[in-house]
């Protein structure tokens, strides 16, 4: 069998056995007497304490240090630093033509005044190496080198990256990714601070045209950037994002670079260096547009790579759950992602499911209502803190009524297939998401 | 029927069907990656069926890129 047959046939086999769980916990649910039933729905009623307690504490704790973080950076205008170093930013890509030379069009008008440019072709199959090449040389301040290598995956195009630039400073980013002028203006403020050896910059939905990248917008700002705003307050961002971070090259030649046995690289590298004692912080103004995948097939696609790598990226350092010391910030980050990956999708399909079974069964509809009432204020709250921290269009918080119910709910289905596939260590692939250049 | 039921019946619908929805698309999701192509056995030089040519009249097995490019 081939070993894509091998992992559809694996994949079909947690489906099915999925399904099977839930349909015997049904006919079960059916068969038992009255006592049982009444069992089950007090069952509920715990569980959904349970579940609204994490969920309060969770929401509470990112919000707060979300405003700490903020308001550190933008009301007392603390760490500023003013020194302008050069800085190589890093481009790699591989069959990315449509929007290469957009992603190199934003880098010519960075506000910056040194910086040179490495673009990383990794064995592109289109024309995206003849379209580098055409940007390739001195264009004022800004110089642009273009290498090409055999394929070998992101990380080892960045590595190969890193070793062609040459500046103390920095920046890789994504090939269908576009920088505002000030990121690198705003990134490298971080680094007065020696300690600091990494900046995870904000990453924003370019495309929100319609509800699914809506949502996504929604969710870059209340799911991704606000916890790394909390976790940038203490200094440990479990992921630097790949459309936009900056490393002092210091810290990157310290801890080796990226490895190639993940497919989040990103991650990986992040737990590598809050490991090797490096602070990585987060900048909220420097910004990076990236286009987010228009069709759910390929909104599965991008979230299965991504929950599989962060599981492989954690499997790495599993022998740490049980140590939180002498290396807490790593134990904390590492239980973070674990938790976040794994146990709170789990614990969300959980929840839904459990809770639309009883319903349905044993009449605890009322029950269910004013909780999911509960829960879409909650959201709506989160939504409105989140989006004016940062400084987005109000018009995306009406989508937190359906943000959690479907949306992330949808997400967590594939999140947890995903890890039952690495847990089985089933075989995977990057794939090539279809790209849509140049739309709003 | 009343609201309450309404809602009830709005709640449970949309998260049986979120759910059902999700595991299509995987599903869906799993077959299309079967279905691509896997990747081309490339020669150590890149190339498949061309050799490069150069203008002194031989081959130049090293060039593997146009233009100027470095390769890593």
């Amino acid at each position: 069998m081939s070993r894509e047959r091998h992992s559809v046939f694996g994949a079909l086999v947690v489906v099915f056995a999925t399904v099977l769980i839930t349909v015997g916990f049904v006919v079960v649910a059916l068969i038992v007497g009255p006592d049982i039933q009444a069992v089950l729905v007090r069952a509920v009623l715990v569980t959904l304490v349970i579940f609204l307690v994490i969920l309060f504490l969770r929401y509470f704790a990112l919000l707060w240090f979300a405003y700490l973080g903020h308001a550190e950076r933008n009301v007392l205008g603390v760490n500023k630093h003013h020194e302008m170093p050069a800085i190589s930013v890093i481009v790699p890509a591989y069959n990315e033509g449509e929007l290469m030379e957009r992603a190199l069009a934003s880098l010519m008008e960075l506000d910056y005044p040194e910086y040179e440019i490495v673009v990383v072709d990794d064995g592109s199959t289109d024309d995206t190496l003849e379209r580098a090449v055409r940007w390739e040389g001195r264009r004022g301040p800004v110089e642009v080198k273009v290498v090409t290598k055999r394929n070998g995956g992101k990380a080892s195009a960045l590595n190969a990256g890193i070793a062609a630039s040459k500046h103390p400073f920095i920046l890789c980013m994504d090939a269908d990714s576009y920088l505002e002028p000030k990121t690198l203006l705003r990134a490298i403020e971080h680094f007065g601070d020696p300690s600091v050896g990494a900046v995870a910059g904000n990453v924003k939905v370019e495309n929100r045209g319609k509800i699914i990248t809506r949502l996504q917008a929604l969710e870059y700002i209340e799911g991704l950037n606000m916890p790394r705003r909390a976790q940038g307050f203490v200094a440990a961002v479990n992921i630097v994002p790949g459309p936009v971070g900056m490393f002092r090259r210091e810290a990157l030649e310290e801890i080796g670079g990226y490895e190639t046995d993940t497919f989040a690289e990103d991650a990986d590298l992040t737990l590598k260096m809050i490991s090797a004692g490096w602070r990585v912080v987060y900048e909220d103004a420097a910004i990076a547009w990236s286009e987010a995948p228009e069709r759910w097939i390929d909104l599965v696609q991008q979230r299965y790579r991504w929950t599989r790598g962060i599981l492989q990226a954690i499997r790495k350092r599993k022998g740490l759950f049980l140590k939180p010391f002498p290396d807490f910030p790593l134990w904390i980050s590492t239980i973070q992602l674990g938790f976040e990956a794994l146990v709170w999708p789990v614990m969300n399909i959980f929840a839904h499911l459990f809770f639309a079974i009883v319903a349905l069964l044993f009449g605890a509809g009322e029950l269910i209502v004013y909780w999911i009432i509960l829960l879409t204020l909650l959201d709506l709250v989160a939504a409105l803190v989140t989006v004016s921290m940062e400084e987005e269009s109000l018009s995306l918080v009406p989508m937190a009524l359906i943000y959690r119910f479907v949306f992330i709910l949808f997400l967590d289905v594939v999140k947890t297939f995903a890890t039952i596939e690495e847990l089985f260590k089933l075989d995977m692939g990057w794939g090539k998401l279809q790209r849509v250049a140049g739309t709003q | 029927m009343n609201i309450i039921d309404i809602l009830v019946t709005i709640v449970v619908v949309t998260i049986l069907v979120t759910i059902i929805l999700a595991v299509v698309t995987y599903v869906a999701y799993k077959l299309r990656l079967a279905r691509e192509p896997s990747s081309l056995d490339r020669s150590e030089d890149g190339l498949r069926y061309f050799v490069s040519y150069s203008p002194s009249g031989t081959s130049d097995p090293d060039v593997t890129a146009e233009g100027h490019a470095t390769e890593a």
